[in-house]
């Protein structure tokens, strides 16, 4: 350190806790122990916006809110008076539970599991305790009964379902649901409300309009009767029969269509068998329509960007009820729209392979007609069997589709509906047959069909006004009675039973409120013997590699007893009650609030303990491996996301940017490939979001970020109050080929040799070391670095054409030649690489 | 550990945070406490496999049609189902009026034993010997994803290891250069996806690593472009040597442990791509597999599985893609099968013939 003051130290540990990305580093344990993530998890993993709580954890942070209101605001801020957007923003902590949308999942099940991981998650963040061994049984070693778990259970027992069917008699239809709060942007409220009063506008000169077309309009009335005996017509086909060889669900809905649910198969082929007594069939029209359950409103199924359809086939076959069936020659296919290169008549060819599709016309009904060669249909009635082959992978397959016959014709038919209705005359019309004959009136009026257009147009641009959105916690009017399970199943009920706390703990305020609210206060209590503890010893294991007690989820009889009980004891008085004599943080004349963490960890690295060396002597070693007693400092690999953060801030790439939605880093290709759920291309982050910093990369629990993962980044499916530390040969691979590591590296040598322009080999040397691992490099160190350079610098000298495909699009400095800025680039290669640079003391 | 001060209490506790040391094989051979302590039991007969692989068909293979000969269903096909198999029983997806379905396909028996096996899988007949079929396997689990969580962790749900993973971390590494737990695939995965082979609780090291088919096996195998092996091999010369300095400087282990890390990535640079390339196996033997080098198909991933097992892999996991028939069982499941049929009976005699069958189980 340059500054050379007694209090040098002091200052920087100042500065850092003062800094912005004070909370960006601590938040990522506490996302870990919230199971925070970006995706819902299991099969379906589509994604769903939580960020804005993730961006309240590193304000909170940030701001040193104390953590008995951090405490409160995270379990039931919604609850509290007068609740401000971010105290329930920060309800969003036990909304990261991950949730089950599979086709077919029990919404019950879903939910209970759901409660369970709340209190599971509670009892090891607060309590560290193994609460969720008494889910089934009373737990065997702790004092908490049955009971005592799904007293707690009832706490959490009264929120809204999360997911449920769409449709309550289709068990494919699992829909995410749950309370979503839009989150306040003001230009976007200036922009919505603009598009709104112009919506308003359109929408009652197009209610005007149709008041004058309703008035009654006898030349109009009797030129389309004159067109409807002249012209084709439609006849919705009711459908008897209809089989998915994929295995989807599906649902005949009011209006005749069919409606499929369950996850999309890959390719489907549907089977439709309809009953009519129609004669004189010319031709069928085939609607595709949509549909609010379908991924972007359908008509396919595939996802919810590009929600098309492929139509290799549409066969039709005839018979007799109870005949043998014939096949239907097809001809003069048409449709509303057709994909450049699959037009419609590719559904009706010999050729399998050709086929009718949308793109990019997707969110929007589509019709297609095919004519018959010869009418068609019997006295006595015809069974028509239509086979709609979709073979063209991706769940590319119709979500919503219709079935009509049409006689007469196969030009643009009236519908039937509206010839039914304007053969009754206009004053003795149902209701339902008045608006067919509107609807129809306004289909043909060019006024009309201009404010229906613009109307669209105004919708789409409100659907396009980004909300932002988050999920958060919301209690029920009414509480749901809560149970034990027996055996833990949710199928058995037992024993009815009331919020509570565990009897083994202290007492429950008996003014409390009865709800989370009063939870949250009973676990930051002041009699509570161990929220302070656990605490204290998670922010110790962070910064020492272990806690005082080094089973961090465990402070039961099973757990390991603290090496050094009073000094654990002291800091969590500390925590809840700083005595005021302890050093004061940023350099401020009063007292530290209580329960302020950042005079926690302020008190911690100040301590001669933890500025001991991390040296390693024989004697430590064979006495106390594991540095059980303190007796040296910590020293131990970085996390995950710090790992990544460190080389991009060497590298001088690291953006500092805080909060927003998650970003996306390079990866390799084909890592989000799913079966069901929605779709998603990984596009890699543009600009400076690829170097954000580790925390704001999406978190996909099905397919985490693979750089992290193989540093021991948890899928955060559940809490964790402890990573891994391995180390592992694909540690090795991931920073010596990984493209983000690559580029790091060629990044940290242009930083080398433009920041030292006309330093020497050995200078230049230096100056990487001490930006890689902060100190000054011995004799030995720089000769190895040094040969390096050397050998490499020939080597790319002989290899110029290596040496280009190095650097490839990466603007090198012109001024150094490319076998020097290789030999660079393998010297920073080599410092990335060190043990040192990615572990910390 | 220090064995004379291990108690049950602290070897189960670092058995599951691990921290990548203690490995029960190990263990057992070094600890001279492991067997006084009758910690672990030995089982009621000699334990003989050492490795295993597994054939998973992601979608689940209809066992009537294959494995479960049903006469008496065949006889019924296509008349209503009685209402006492349906009483109090919940289906996930059927709806309306059920039909008995008898299998269209022809069941004869084979070998000694008389297995009986469907026309399906003539090429897996000619092993009927070998084979065992377990007929009880049942979970309540009414989905694809959560049952495969269920066979494969023992758990419906996310957060427990996975088979392999306990094998892997019970027996340890037989291998200086390739992993212990290796997945390959044959088409898209579907289900549960990657959390069948997690490592759940226990340390990521022990779960599965996936092969892949197509470029890489493995994630960030090869050098960046320009990057010769020599250039490769001066640039870790020169990690090693800074990191023994720090080493000495220090005395952490764990710089010890990355130094040989390091080493075994290097070596798994060649290691990896050889063990995959299969185009130098004799002409008869990915001949009986089916197997065409450059393919990403099972029969590949048969002959890859041997050659893992060969080079000292614990755990080889095949899953194959598209078994989810529901009703194109008739035209499906015949494709199906021919995908995996030669290639599964042709493992079996390999490594019947390579003298590894006695101890290694085929699932």
């Amino acid at each position: 350190m340059s500054d050379k003051a007694p209090d040098a130290y002091e200052k920087v540990v100042d500065r850092l806790l003062a800094s912005p990305q004070f909370g960006v580093k601590w938040a990522r344990p506490w996302l870990d122990a919230a199971r925070y993530a970006d995706s819902h998890g299991f099969q379906r993993d589509d994604l769903r916006d939580l960020w804005a709580y993730r961006d309240w954890v590193v304000s909170a942070l940030n701001a040193d809110i104390p953590f008995d209101r951090f405490t409160i605001e995270q379990l039931a801020g919604d609850l509290l008076p007068n609740a401000t957007q971010a105290q329930k923003i920060a309800t969003g902590f036990n909304r990261s539970a991950p949730t089950n949308v599979e086709a077919g999942s029990d919404p019950e099940d879903t939910r209970v599991n759901q409660v369970f991981d709340r209190v599971n998650t509670l009892s090891t963040v607060w309590l560290g305790s193994t609460l969720e061994c008494a889910q089934c049984h009373d737990h065997k070693y702790d004092p908490f009964s049955q009971k005592d778990y799904y007293r707690l259970f009832a706490f959490f027992n009264s929120t809204a379902i999360e997911a449920d069917r769409a449709n309550p008699k289709v068990p494919g239809s699992i829909k995410f649901l749950g309370p979503v709060m839009e989150l306040n942007d003001p230009a976007a409220d200036v922009a919505r409300m603009k598009l709104q009063v112009e919506l308003a506008t359109v929408t009652k000169k197009l209610a005007a309009r149709a008041e004058e077309l309703h008035a009654p309009d006898a030349v109009w009335e009797s030129a389309t009767r004159k067109a409807v005996a002249d012209s084709p017509r439609e006849h919705l086909l009711e459908v008897t029969r209809f089989d998915s060889s994929g295995g989807a669900t599906h649902e005949v809905l009011k209006d005749g269509s069919v409606l499929l649910s369950g996850d999309p198969p890959d390719k489907d082929t549907y089977t439709v068998t309809a009953k009519t007594n129609l004669v004189g069939i010319r031709g069928f029209k085939l609607e595709a329509l949509t549909d609010s359950s379908l991924p972007g409103k359908g008509p396919g199924r595939g996802d919810a960007v590009r929600p098309n359809f492929v139509l290799n086939t549409f066969a039709v076959t005839v018979s007799k009820p109870d005949g043998k069936p014939s096949v239907v020659k097809l001809k003069a296919a048409k449709a509303d729209f057709s994909q450049a290169n699959m037009p419609v008549a590719g559904a009706i060819d010999a050729d399998p392979k050709t086929a009718w599709a949308i793109n990019p016309q997707f969110g929007k009904p589509h019709w297609a007609v095919f004519g018959t060669d010869a009418p068609l249909g019997f006295d006595g009635g015809a069974v028509f069997t239509f086979t709609l082959v979709q073979d063209y992978g991706g769940g590319r397959t119709i979500g919503r589709l219709r079935l009509s016959a049409l006689t007469g014709g196969t030009d643009t038919a009236i519908p039937s509906k509206v010839s039914d209705a304007l053969a009754v005359a206009a004053e003795k019309r149902t209701a339902a047959q008045q608006k067919a004959v509107l609807d129809y009136r306004q289909s043909q009026d060019a006024e009309s069909t201009r404010l229906h257009a613009e109307q669209r147009r105004l919708e789409a641009g409100l659907v396009q006004v980004p909300t932002v959105k988050t999920l958060v916690m919301q209690e029920l009017l009414a509480p749901r009675p809560t149970t034990v399970f027996k055996r833990g199943d949710f199928r058995a009920p037992g024993e009815r039973v009331e919020p509570g706390t565990p009897g083994a703990l202290h007492a429950f305020d008996p003014k409390a409120e009865r709800n989370r609210l009063g939870l949250a206060k009973w676990l930051v209590s002041k009699d509570n013997p161990l929220t302070a503890r656990v605490t204290v010893n998670r922010l110790w294991a962070e910064l020492f590699g272990a806690g005082l007690v080094t089973t961090p989820e465990d402070f039961g009889a099973k757990g390991e007893p603290p090496t050094h009980p009073e000094l654990l004891d002291w800091l969590a008085c500390e925590l809840q009650e700083p005595t005021p004599q302890a050093p004061l943080p940023e350099g401020k004349g009063e007292k530290s609030p209580a329960w302020s963490v950042k005079h926690l960890l302020r008190t911690i690295v100040l301590s001669s303990i933890y500025r001991q060396s991390a040296r390693l002597t024989p004697d430590l070693r064979a006495k106390d491996p594991e540095n059980r007693l303190l007796a040296r400092g910590p020293r131990f690999r970085l996390d995950a996301e710090a790992i990544r953060d460190n080389a991009l801030s060497i590298a001088g790439l690291l953006s500092p940017k805080l909060g927003g939605p998650p970003v996306r880093p390079p990866q390799p290709e084909g890592l989000w490939v799913k079966v069901g759920g929605e779709r998603y291309d990984y596009v890699v982050s543009a600009g400076e979001d690829k170097y954000r910093r580790g925390l704001y990369v999406v978190w996909k629990r099905g397919a985490p970020y693979p750089g992290f993962v193989a540093f021991d980044g948890p899928a955060r499916v559940a809490c964790r109050v402890a990573r891994p530390r391995t180390n592992t040969p694909l540690q090795a691979l991931t920073l010596l080929n990984d493209p983000v590591y690559v580029e790091a590296a060629l990044s940290f040598a242009k930083r080398v040799v433009t920041e030292k322009p006309d330093a020497t080999t050995d200078d230049r040397i230096a100056h990487a070391f001490r930006l890689a691992v902060a100190r000054e490099p011995g004799a030995k160190e720089v000769a190895v670095l040094k040969a390096l350079f050397d050998a490499e610098r020939d080597a790319m000298a002989r290899t110029p054409a290596a040496a280009k495909q190095l650097v490839k699009d990466f603007a090198a400095p012109a001024k150094v030649p490319p076998a020097e800025f290789a030999a660079w680039y393998a010297v920073c290669v080599a410092l990335l690489n060190l043990d040192e640079t990615i572990t910390k003391g | 550990m220090n064995a004379l001060t291990a108690t049950r209490r602290q070897f189960l506790r670092r058995s599951g945070l691990g921290f990548g040391s203690a490995a029960l094989a190990t263990l057992l051979e070094e600890s001279p406490l492991a067997c006084a302590s009758g910690l672990l039991p030995k089982p009621h007969h000699a334990p003989k496999a050492n490795r295993v692989i597994y054939l998973h068909m992601i979608g689940a293979p209809s066992h009537l049609d294959l494995f479960d000969h049903k006469p008496e269903l065949k006889k019924r096909d296509g008349q209503e189902c009685p209402e006492e198999l349906l009483k109090g029983r919940r289906f996930a997806f059927i709806g309306g009026k059920l039909t008995l379905a008898g299998s269209p396909f022809k069941f004869a028996k084979h070998g000694k034993s008389g297995l009986e096996l469907s026309e399906l899988l003539p090429n897996l007949a000619t092993v009927a010997d070998h084979l065992a079929l377990v007929k009880t396997v049942h979970t309540e689990e009414i989905n694809h994803a959560p049952a495969q969580m269920f066979l494969r962790t023992g758990f419906g749900r996310g957060g427990r290891p996975a088979f392999g993973s306990w094998v892997a971390y019970g027996l340890g590494s037989e291998s200086q250069n390739l992993p212990t737990y290796v997945v390959l695939l044959s088409g898209p995965l579907g289900g549960a996806g990657t959390a069948l082979w997690g490592s759940g609780f226990l340390p990521s090291v022990y779960q599965g690593v996936q092969f892949r088919t197509t470029g890489d096996a493995v994630l960030h195998l090869g050098n960046p472009p320009g990057q010769s092996p020599e250039d490769r091999h001066r640039i870790l010369d020169a990690i090693k040597r800074l990191n023994e300095e720090q080493l000495d400087a220090v005395g952490d282990p764990e710089i010890a442990t990355r130094i040989s890390q390091y080493e075994l990535a290097f070596k798994m640079q060649t290691s990896v791509p050889d063990l995959m390339d299969i185009s130098k196996e004799p002409k008869e033997v990915l001949e009986s597999y089916g197997a065409q080098p450059g393919k990403g198909s099972f029969a590949n991933n048969c002959l890859l599985a041997r050659r893992l097992v060969e080079r000292g892999a614990r755990v080889v996991e095949l899953y194959d893609a598209d078994w989810d028939h529901h009703g194109a069982i008739a035209t499906r499941l015949p494709a199906k099968c021919k995908d995996v049929d030669r290639g599964a009976a042709a493992l079996i005699k390999d490594l019947k013939r390579l003298g590894m069958l006695d101890d290694t189980l085929v699932v």
